[in-house]
């Protein structure tokens, strides 16, 4: 067992140069918030905030960039920080990347679209998106199960105070009590499966435990079963997978919608980060003579991602309300984010990162493109119902062809970036011989048709009864443009992005603790 | 020899399927100025055709392919090409030639009609398909070609298709043709896969077949050309597939002269004669044609003796000559074949558009209520007597050159088929008599106005008439006892030295051929065309038999009790079992994913205690059935 932990050295700030940026900012922001006149606007904490981001997400692509020289120079690329318990390789820095970025899409698009008699804390609103980012990142990059959970309390907590932005709306302290006593209840779970495993190994070290776990299987298999099924059952409700997933509607429905944005995109992501290192990590070494605890842990993820991909889409469908609608897409998404993890990985299905990274990337653009959408229409028509769509394409038809692409691409039509995530792993699923799990796939991906299609048929097929033109902020509207467009090119372009996923990841080097 | 032309002989088609496009895009404001488009285009064609045929009349005239990839998937190649042949020179300017004249005629024929650029269009398509056919290098090609002649013989019968009559008639040509056509894909496929290199052109076809090589079975040949025969059965209305012909009928004349009498049904011939080499590698697929043409011949010869539709008697009389081109076929003759295909174009077409003058003239179609029209249309009853002199046989004209031609390869075959051959020819000739002297000698029957009313249709419709009336005169003397020039260039440089079927001339085959239709003739003359006969003379002495003939051996009747009642109640039956398996199913899967998200709504109270108790339950399910089961 370690006794002496290694301490932070000045050499490795530079490795946490992502983190702090964000933390010196998310400080001097609210300085600044405090000093700053009332009448001052302040979206200049937003563009403050969008600066952070973009500050951070440049170190990240430098560290990218330094892993991979190191990578042709021969040195293994990845860094351990802290003995361990922080990671700086691939596999975080691509999810920080892809947090960031959408992090940076969401406050952009808020700033056109955010009023001040909604929220009226529009400082913090925006200062304090850059902890939540931090506690995503955090989680990216842990190596240790106390690292995770603190970042993933960071993430909740602001996320949080965020939910409640909306000060003047009861729908949204309503939301904001919901996710805590949710999010509480996740904590829980996840905790006290933490504690379980940590009691069965003797370690908080991911690579710890890995090392431990198989003698804990063989000992007392109980246990471990209880504590990564506790573990799962956390998870679960964070990401909102059915039947965890009651909450969404109401907390997306009541969030402000740039934070609906954000929960449904980072969050997610970050809990999935947290998913896939605790798994690759532990659960897969965790057969001692037989892999029948590995397999009935990837059986309850595989039955959690059918579950949530039907009970989803199958909510989503009477659904009148934009955010709800999408809330329960979200469910379904989420469903299909975790199959790729859900496979089983020694079935020569190396390609689990990738497939998971691309269809998070495609998840994330039309995810925001859609939200800004949803807050753009919703600002004009006083309603965030689908009713408030009707005859868009009268009304704003650039805007309107910009939501059906990206609409097309969370139906997973081709040519768009969603069609070949879903694409992809479909094909993983083949490829490990899980058919139901495909078929699973495909009836939820018909079903959604129906869903997504009620967008388009509201935009197109109906008169728009209120005769509001649409004005569309240009911040927002550039984000819009930037996701459809980006959402386009994935769907032409698959190629160069999974290439160059697949030749920076490794499933060796940056997933396994050693 | 230079052939120039023959190396763009592609253009042929080309001229009309522009044609068609143009008319298509520019729609119904074209009016007359696309008919005059399309007749153009034909005109090009024409020319072409005629410039292709002179540059190949020399003795050693090259064959002419050309050829393009037309679609790759993995290892197979798939091949779009042309080849000019003798064979296809001359079909190339029957085609043309037909079609253009029969522009010409629908210029005047369809003038008050309001879709008169869409009728032009369909048969600017149809001449390109049909010449598309005519130039295929390989079966596949054919084959497209070969469904796309179908689409419009379709779209063209039911071009009046507010007649009810008319609608019936195109569906019963396209779902009858379709038997056929199903044979003949089967037979390509067949081809496809036993063929070395999976090759579908006939250079490869004659190198397997004719070598005598191994690489099909005797078996499989004979299955392959018998699939083959299907497809021509379907389309040159062969019996047992002839049913939809006299129906198709219901069409416009020129239509009728055009591509049911003259080029499309004669594709069926055409396609045996161009895969010959497959017929004559299986004796036992060769019986069976001759067999099935020489019933057909007089068989609906004999249907033709009593039908009083003008253009029925013409359309039975149709798919009696096309029997008698599959008895030569099946005997081995494929040039006498094409000779009476070659001759009997030109003079079907010419009565065919003689009787659309006529009809255009009385407006009615029965020949009992016509009579007398000789008097008040002369050029009209000239031609039309012309053609039908030719149908029947008597020398000089083609007709008589042709079926003989025929009559002696059926000799040569089978003294049976000889006589059935003749029996045919004295029908023929008595059904045309009948036909000719009901039509325009004798009194008026039908109503004194129309009668009155009658003339000589305008000079477009005429000319034409005019013309084929000289080809049909003259068409014959390409092959005569004197002058074999015909099968030989048609064998060309294909076959080489190799003879041509049909021995040389038999002084029995003449004078039973000639008595045959003079018999005929004078038969029609007692019973029709003395002054007094009763026009239903026949039907008062042998009424039973008229009867029969009349119903045309009840066939249809047949058909329908034997395949369309069964296939109405299977398809009712299907429809049933659709409607409450399949769409039941269909339906339970919808309503049951309504009733999910029904639940899951119900589940969204807003009540967070119910939330939590949902998480707890889902957990503890998800642990009982998954890790449970380890431990019990």
């Amino acid at each position: 067992m370690q006794t002496v932990v290694q301490t932070l050295t000045w050499h490795d700030t530079w490795y946490l140069a992502p983190e702090i940026v964000l933390a010196a900012f998310t400080i001097v922001l609210a300085i600044l918030d405090l000093a700053l006149p009332k009448r001052i606007g302040r979206n200049i904490i937003g563009w403050g905030a969008l600066l952070g981001l973009i500050a951070a997400g440049v170190f990240v692509g430098w560290h990218i960039h330094d892993l991979s020289t190191w990578e042709e120079a021969g040195k293994e690329p990845f860094r351990n920080l802290l003995d361990g318990s922080y990671r700086v390789d691939d596999f975080g820095n691509l999810l920080k990347l892809v947090f960031l970025g959408a992090t940076a899409l969401i406050v952009l698009a808020s700033l056109g679209t955010t009023r001040t008699d909604e929220i009226p804390i529009k400082g913090e609103f925006y200062y304090l998106v850059l902890p939540a980012v931090l506690g995503a990142m955090v989680m990216a990059s842990s190596g240790d199960l106390i690292t995770l959970f603190i970042g993933m309390e960071l993430l909740g907590i602001t996320s949080y105070v965020l939910v409640a932005a909306r000060k003047s709306a009861g729908i949204s302290g309503e939301a904001a009590f919901k996710y805590v006593v949710t999010g509480g209840t996740a904590s829980a779970f996840v905790l006290y499966g933490m504690s379980f495993l940590y009691g069965m190994t003797g370690s908080t070290r991911l690579s710890g435990i890995g090392d431990a776990i198989g003698n804990a299987v063989a000992e007392s298999p109980a246990m471990v079963y209880v504590a990564f099924f506790l573990l799962i059952v956390g998870f679960a409700l964070k990401l909102a997978l059915a039947p965890f997933h009651a909450w969404a509607p109401d907390v997306y429905q009541g969030a402000p919608t740039p934070v609906t944005s954000f929960l449904g995109v980072v969050a997610k992501g970050a809990a999935f980060a947290m998913l896939y290192r605790i798994f690759v990590n532990t659960a897969l070494y965790a057969y001692a003579d037989n892999t029948q605890l590995r397999d009935d842990l990837y059986l309850a993820l595989k039955v959690l991602a059918a579950a949530a991909m039907l009970v989803g889409v199958a909510g989503a469908l009477r659904q009148q309300n934009a955010k709800r609608l999408l809330a329960l897409s979200g469910v379904a998404n989420a469903g299909i984010l975790l199959i790729p993890l859900a496979l089983d990985v020694t079935n020569f299905h190396a390609s689990l990162f990738s497939e998971f990274i691309y269809y998070l990337l495609a998840y994330v653009l039309m995810n925001a493109g859609a939200f800004a959408v949803v807050a753009v229409v919703a600002r004009g028509a006083k309603s965030e119902e689908l009713s408030g769509f009707a005859g868009l394409y009268h009304r704003a038809p650039w805007t309107a062809a910009a939501m059906t692409v990206l609409v097309c691409s969370l139906a997973g039509l081709p040519v768009t970036g969603g069609f070949f995530g879903k694409l992809f792993i479909l094909f993983g699923t083949v490829q490990t011989k899980e058919y139901w799990l495909a078929a699973v796939l495909l009836a939820s991906t018909v079903i959604s048709y129906y869903v997504y299609f009620s967008f388009i048929r509201q935009m197109y097929l109906r008169g728009g009864e209120s005769e509001l033109p649409v004005t569309v902020p240009v911040p927002t509207g550039l984000v819009i443009w930037i996701c459809a467009a980006a959402t386009v090119a994935m769907g032409f372009l698959p190629k160069p992005i999974l290439e160059w996923v697949d030749g920076l990841f490794s499933l060796t080097t940056d997933f396994f603790s050693r | 020899m230079d052939i120039v032309f023959s190396q763009v002989a592609w253009l042929a088609p080309l001229f009309p399927l522009t044609a068609f496009a143009v008319l298509t895009a520019m729609g119904r404001g074209l009016g007359k100025a696309g008919a005059i488009v399309a007749t153009a285009a034909s005109l090009l064609s024409f020319v072409l055709a005629l410039l292709i045929a002179a540059e190949r009349l020399g003795d050693s005239a090259e064959d002419y392919t050309g050829r393009i990839e037309w679609l790759r998937a993995g290892g197979v190649v798939l091949h779009a090409g042309y080849e000019v042949t003798n064979l296809t020179a001359l079909m190339l300017v029957i085609v043309t030639l037909v079609a253009l004249l029969v522009n010409v005629y629908s210029l005047s024929y369809m003038k008050d009609d309001e879709r008169i650029s869409v009728f032009f269009a369909y048969v600017a398509l149809f001449t390109a398909s049909m010449l598309g056919l005519v130039l295929a290098d390989n079966l596949l090609t054919l084959y497209v070609c070969w469904e796309l002649v179908g689409v419009c013989s379709f779209l063209l019968i039911g071009f009046w298709f507010r007649k009810p009559e008319a609608r019936a008639a195109a569906k019963k040509a396209f779902v009858v043709t379709r038997i056929g056509d199903l044979g003949l894909l089967i037979a390509i496929l067949l081809l496809y896969w036993n063929m070395p290199n999976h090759a579908l052109d006939y250079t490869s076809l004659y190198n397997v077949f004719h070598s005598q090589s191994e690489a099909l079975s005797d078996s499989l040949t004979t299955l392959i050309a018998l699939l083959i025969f299907l497809g021509a059965v379907g389309k040159s209305g062969q019996f047992p597939l002839h049913v939809w012909l006299p129906d198709a009928m219901e069409g416009p004349t020129p239509i009728s002269a055009l591509i049911h009498a003259a080029t499309m049904v004669a594709a069926g011939v055409y396609l045996v004669a161009r895969t010959f080499d497959v017929f004559e590698a299986s004796p036992n697929a060769l019986t069976v044609v001759a067999l099935v043409g020489a019933f057909t011949a007089i068989f609906a010869a004999a249907i033709g003796l009593a039908q009083n539709d003008i253009k029925r008697v013409l359309a039975y009389s149709t798919v009696s000559q096309l029997g008698y081109m599959m008895l030569a076929l099946g005997s081995g003759a494929a040039a006498a074949a094409m000779f009476h295909l070659f001759t009997h174009a030109f003079f079907k077409a010419l009565l065919f558009l003689a009787a659309g003058s006529v009809i255009h003239a009385v407006h009615t179609q029965d020949i009992r209520e016509m009579g007398g029209l000789g008097r008040r249309m002369k050029l009209t009853a000239w031609t039309f007597g012309i053609g039908a002199l030719a149908l029947s046989g008597v020398p000089p004209l083609s007709g008589f050159w042709s079926k003989d031609a025929v009559l002696a390869a059926a000799l040569e075959k089978s003294p049976w088929l000889f006589a059935v051959a003749v029996v045919t020819a004295l029908f023929t000739a008595l059904y045309m008599a009948r036909l000719f002297f009901l039509v325009f000698t004798g009194s008026s029957r039908g109503e004194a106005v129309v009668y009155v009313h009658a003339k000589e249709s305008p000079a477009a419709m005429t000319v034409p008439l005019v013309i084929l009336a000289v080809l049909t005169v003259a068409a014959g003397f390409v092959w005569t006892p004197w002058n074999e020039w015909l099968p030989g260039w048609l064998a060309g440089s294909g076959a080489g030295e190799e003879e041509a079927g049909a021995g040389g001339w038999n002084g029995v085959v003449v004078a039973a051929s000639v008595a045959a239709s003079l018999l005929g003739l004078l038969l029609g003359w007692l019973v029709y065309g003395r002054k007094g006969a009763a026009v239903s003379a026949a039907a008062a002495k042998a009424p039973g038999l008229v009867r029969i003939l009349e119903r045309k051996f009840y066939i249809d009747e047949l058909y329908d009790i034997a395949f369309v009642r069964p296939l109405a109640v299977l398809g009712r039956a299907l429809h049933v079992f659709d409607e409450v398996v399949v769409d039941g199913a269909v339906r339970l899967v919808g309503r049951s994913v309504q009733a999910a998200g029904k639940l899951n709504t119900r589940l969204l109270s807003g009540q967070l205690q119910t939330y939590g108790l949902a998480a707890l339950a889902g957990a503890v399910i998800l642990i009982v059935a998954i890790a449970g089961r380890r431990f019990w």
